[in-house]
């Protein structure tokens, strides 16, 4: 396993968690575009952030599950995993 | 104060996920033939319970009506409701270019029993097998028993009035006069009823502690109202949603009136304390009939709570002859809810549909399973008995005492 998660990832994770099929190429090319556009909700990212938190065996900042797009939380994420390694 | 001084509602989409069909025209065609689909539980997790029958709703595939990402936030009760609400919206032909500019217009009532169990008991096996990091968001809000009428409003994009009543299974019926209440302060149209989904092992656990459930094993024997061999209920899984409108609302579509919501009353007489229901059961029908403005005389057919258990079978029968006097003896019963089961809230919609569809169609379906009625009552067994049908009276009481008589009349019979 990877330890940065990709746009790939992210997409498999909304499908599985939230039933939304997004393609990733079209996150990557606009990574500022909202979360909302792909129809995910509240609810939706914090269940992503729960599956991360436990497929990394550590928790996730505070405010990862309050990010409104892919790019920020895909930087927060993989910031988190680098200054943690 | 009559109904009628009022904006009035009516009945113009009916949407059925039941256990005998998917769909009005396969729920009539199954329920006019008397067909009884009772069968023994086949739900996984379900097979070694004491409860042996039931009503399950096999011929339903939730991919073919809803987007994935409302199914995997929602139970199963919730994928009957979406259903249903898309089969009824379409069968009014109310569609989003209806309301789209006037969503406010539109709100959403549903009635609950026991909410999303089958999706809880994953979530909870996964806490104390996993752990609470594994419980996944969604919990939250799809075992609520407000889940569908949230997520009807959400998905069809209704924003008027929205409720859940939780009053038990008459819960269902009084949905309906909640919306109608809804309509006559304004609101143009609402989508009301109620669905279930109480097979799942968790939930059928529950209902063990039930005095009434049956747990007889054989299928055509197990739910027996007004019988000398009536030996509890069989629940049953599914329901109905409705589109009631303002008759004038609807008239302006140029759609086709179903049935006019003419009366409707509610009365508790106490969990289990079935002697009881008797007088509460006839206080309602007698509400009911009052704000219809209809005589007792009028009432061409009752579709029966029928709970199958003998002393709230004897109260039912002696209700309906204290509130309809000698005509109580003479008016056809039936309880079609023989041949699927008991679908808790959604039991008394799925009967306010049977009876629009009865009444539509000249025919009063008759109770499956039933025979040697030993009740002074005129049931209709063995096959469906053609009538002329113009006020249809439905009848619905809960385990826990609430007790509720609607009347529904055919259009053609209503004063404008």
């Amino acid at each position: 396993m990877t330890d940065q998660l990709t746009y790939e990832e992210l997409a498999v994770l909304m499908k599985n968690g939230a039933g939304l099929t997004v393609d990733p190429l079209a996150m990557e090319s606009r990574p500022g575009s909202a979360f909302d556009e792909y129809g995910l909700d509240s609810l939706g990212l914090l269940g992503i952030v729960a599956v991360l938190e436990n497929r990394f065996g550590r928790p996730l900042p505070a405010e990862a599950d309050r990010c409104k797009t892919p790019g920020e939380f895909l930087d927060l994420v993989n910031n988190t995993l680098v200054t943690g390694a | 104060m009559s109904i009628r001084t009022h904006r009035r509602s009516v009945i113009t989409g009916i949407g059925v996920v039941a256990p005998n069909g998917v769909g009005a025209g396969a729920f009539w065609r199954q329920t006019q033939e008397g067909v009884s689909v009772l069968d023994l539980v086949s739900r996984e997790g379900c097979e070694n319970l004491p409860l042996r029958v039931a009503g399950e709703v096999r011929d339903f595939d939730p991919v073919a009506f809803i987007e994935e990402r409302y199914l995997v936030q929602t139970d199963r009760f919730t994928h009957y409701a979406m259903a249903a609400a898309d089969l009824a919206l379409d069968d009014a032909r109310l569609g989003r270019a209806d309301y789209e500019d006037t969503p406010f217009s539109v709100g959403v009532v549903t009635a609950a029993g026991s909410g999303g169990g089958e999706f809880g008991q994953r979530e909870l096996q996964r806490l104390w097998g996993q752990g609470s990091r594994y419980v996944g968001p969604y919990q939250s809000i799809a075992w609520f028993y407000a889940a569908s009428t949230g997520q009807i409003s959400i998905r069809g994009g209704f924003k008027g009035p929205c409720a859940v009543v939780a009053s038990d299974e008459a819960g269902g019926l009084d949905a309906l006069m909640h919306a109608a209440r809804t309509i006559r302060r304004g609101t143009d149209a609402v989508v009301v009823g109620a669905a279930e989904a109480p097979l799942a092992p968790y939930s059928v656990v529950c209902q063990l502690g039930y005095e009434d459930l049956s747990v007889c094993g054989e299928p055509t024997r197990a739910y027996r109202p007004f019988t000398s061999d009536a030996c509890g209920f069989v629940p049953a899984e599914g329901g109905a949603m409705l589109v009631v409108e303002e008759e004038t609302a609807a008239l302006d579509r140029g759609v086709r009136i179903r049935a006019e919501l003419a009366g409707h009353a509610a009365t508790f007489t106490g969990a289990s304390r079935w002697e009881q229901s008797r007088e509460g059961l006839a206080h309602a029908i007698e509400g009911a009939l009052a704000e219809a403005g209809c005589a007792p005389e009028e009432v061409d057919v009752v579709f029966a709570d029928a709970l199958g258990v003998p002393s709230a079978d004897r109260a039912e029968a002696l209700a309906i002859a204290d509130a309809l006097g000698a005509h109580g003896r003479r008016v056809p019963v039936t309880a079609p809810k023989t041949g699927i089961g008991r679908a808790y809230c959604g039991a008394p919609v799925l009967d306010t549909s049977a009876a629009v569809l009865a009444m539509e169609h000249g025919l009063i379906p008759p109770t499956p399973n039933v025979f040697e009625v030993c009740h002074d009552l005129d049931v209709v067994t063995g096959r469906a008995r053609p009538a002329e049908l113009r006020t249809a009276l439905v009848l619905s009481r809960g385990l826990m005492g609430s007790n509720a008589a609607l009347v529904l009349r055919h259009p053609t019979d209503s004063p404008l």
